[in-house]
């Protein structure tokens, strides 16, 4: 009975006792050089609610020895929020409550303003005195913006507006205009899906 | 001494845990922070400073001759009223709704329907035939206006009249259908360095007509629009 009583243990491998972990990973290499290989980080400056028109004739950013600032424009958001026609540049967003407040416009000036004043700067080949900077504005609008937003964003970059009426400066000295006149208007080619 | 064995046996073995720690850790960071949206390009335009977006333009005299492009709503026609204009867009769109189609039109040739929804589409064939469209009808009508033997920084400007309650997608895919014509007329490849723009023709978009966006205001630009020539 106690020969029967006695229970026989099963005799694994030795080998069995410890998981094979090279197929794990093998995976996860694989995985982890797919993401850093296809994926690009994230940048703050480009919101991903936005979709921007196609065309034809877009090339690559092309900016290695200027500076770079992004303007985003809404359009019709699936939840309205940010509202259409809003602005955003880094973190700051531009609401107009009605189509005659100025306020976004002043906001987004004061800060053309101190890109302006940090960039470096050349003199343009027409107007003598007026000193451009070597930065590039993306105006990444989404293709339902209004025109008049962007036509209007292009006015408060050549800085010839007088922002308390959105009326054309009168008198000014063009030594003191900080404008931006390189633009870049962000696209996608007509082939992308 | 087979004790002994076994326990060098384990000391051999590599303690891959915190290699696996680390990677996972990697991995979770680019989970994270990649995203797979569509590569993002970009249309250079150089804003004129010698014309102004306003302010200058008051100086000048006379304008310039140029070339106006024009897009409107869809199926408004020469020969009424602004306030007629006014309230045939009130009837196109709810306050705060996007006009869905556009006339383009050059001179007084008749207009093209631009499609909004093909324009939206990603990739797919009504879009790409659609901006062909319009390539080709710029083409064409540009041509038109070509001055012979005459640089490309001489020509006649070009000024894309835009009303300003159209999607900007209408505007821009015109504006791009200009420099098509303008890469092939002047020999021109585009790169993106900004300085590739200071010999080219003045392409601009024009100036808000208006400040004030009621109907009426509204009517009147349209009417502005429409009747240009």
């Amino acid at each position: 009975m106690s020969g029967h009583g006695k229970s026989k243990k099963l005799a694994l491998p030795q080998q069995d006792d410890h998981l094979d972990l090279v197929p794990l990973i093998d995976c996860v290499f694989l995985i982890l050089l797919f993401f850093m290989l296809v994926g690009r980080l994230s940048n703050d400056q480009r919101t991903e609610q936005i979709t921007v028109p196609p065309t034809k004739t877009a090339v690559k950013f092309e900016s290695k020895d200027w500076g770079r600032e992004v303007i985003n424009v809404f359009g019709s958001t699936q939840n309205g929020d940010p509202a259409r026609n809003t602005i955003r540049i880094g973190n700051n967003d531009f609401k107009q409550s009605g189509t005659n407040d100025y306020s976004g416009y002043v906001k987004l000036r004061a800060i053309l303003d101190r890109i302006y004043d940090k960039a470096e700067k050349y003199p343009d080949v027409k107007v003598p005195g007026l000193m451009l900077p070597k930065v590039i504005i993306e105006v990444r609008a989404d293709s339902d913006t209004e025109y008049r937003v962007v036509q209007e964003i292009q006015q408060i970059l050549t800085d010839t507006m007088d922002l308390t009426n959105m009326q054309p400066k009168k008198n000014f000295d063009v030594k003191t205009l900080k404008a931006f006149v390189n633009l870049d208007f962000t696209t996608r080619k007509t082939t992308d899906k | 001494m087979a004790g002994n064995a076994a326990d060098g046996m384990d000391e051999g073995r590599l303690d891959l845990v915190p290699m696996i720690d680390c990677i996972m850790l990697l991995l979770l960071f680019f989970m994270m922070t990649t995203k797979f949206t569509a590569e993002e390009k970009a249309i250079s335009s150089l804003l004129p400073t010698d014309k102004g977006q306003g302010a200058a333009s008051a100086q000048q005299k006379e304008p310039p001759p140029m070339v106006n492009i024009l897009i409107y709503p869809e199926g408004m026609t020469k020969g009424y009223q602004p306030s007629e204009y006014a309230a045939q867009l009130s009837k196109t769109r709810a306050t705060g709704q996007v006009i869905g189609n556009a006339y383009l039109r050059i001179g007084g040739r008749d207009p093209i329907l631009i499609k909004g929804k093909d324009l939206n589409s990603k990739g797919g064939a009504p879009m790409q035939a659609l901006v062909e469209q319009i390539h080709q009808y710029i083409a064409e009508e540009l041509g038109k206006f070509e001055k012979p033997g005459e640089p490309r920084n001489k020509q006649n400007d070009i000024v894309i009249q835009c009303f300003s309650g159209m999607s900007w997608k209408f505007a821009l895919v015109v504006y791009d259908a200009v420099r098509a014509y303008e890469g092939k007329a002047g020999n021109l490849k585009y790169t993106g360095n900004p300085n590739e723009l200071l010999e080219a023709r003045a392409v601009s978009f024009s100036p808000p007509r208006i400040r004030d966006y009621t109907p009426n205001e509204l009517g009147n630009e349209l009417y502005e629009i429409i009747h240009q020539k």
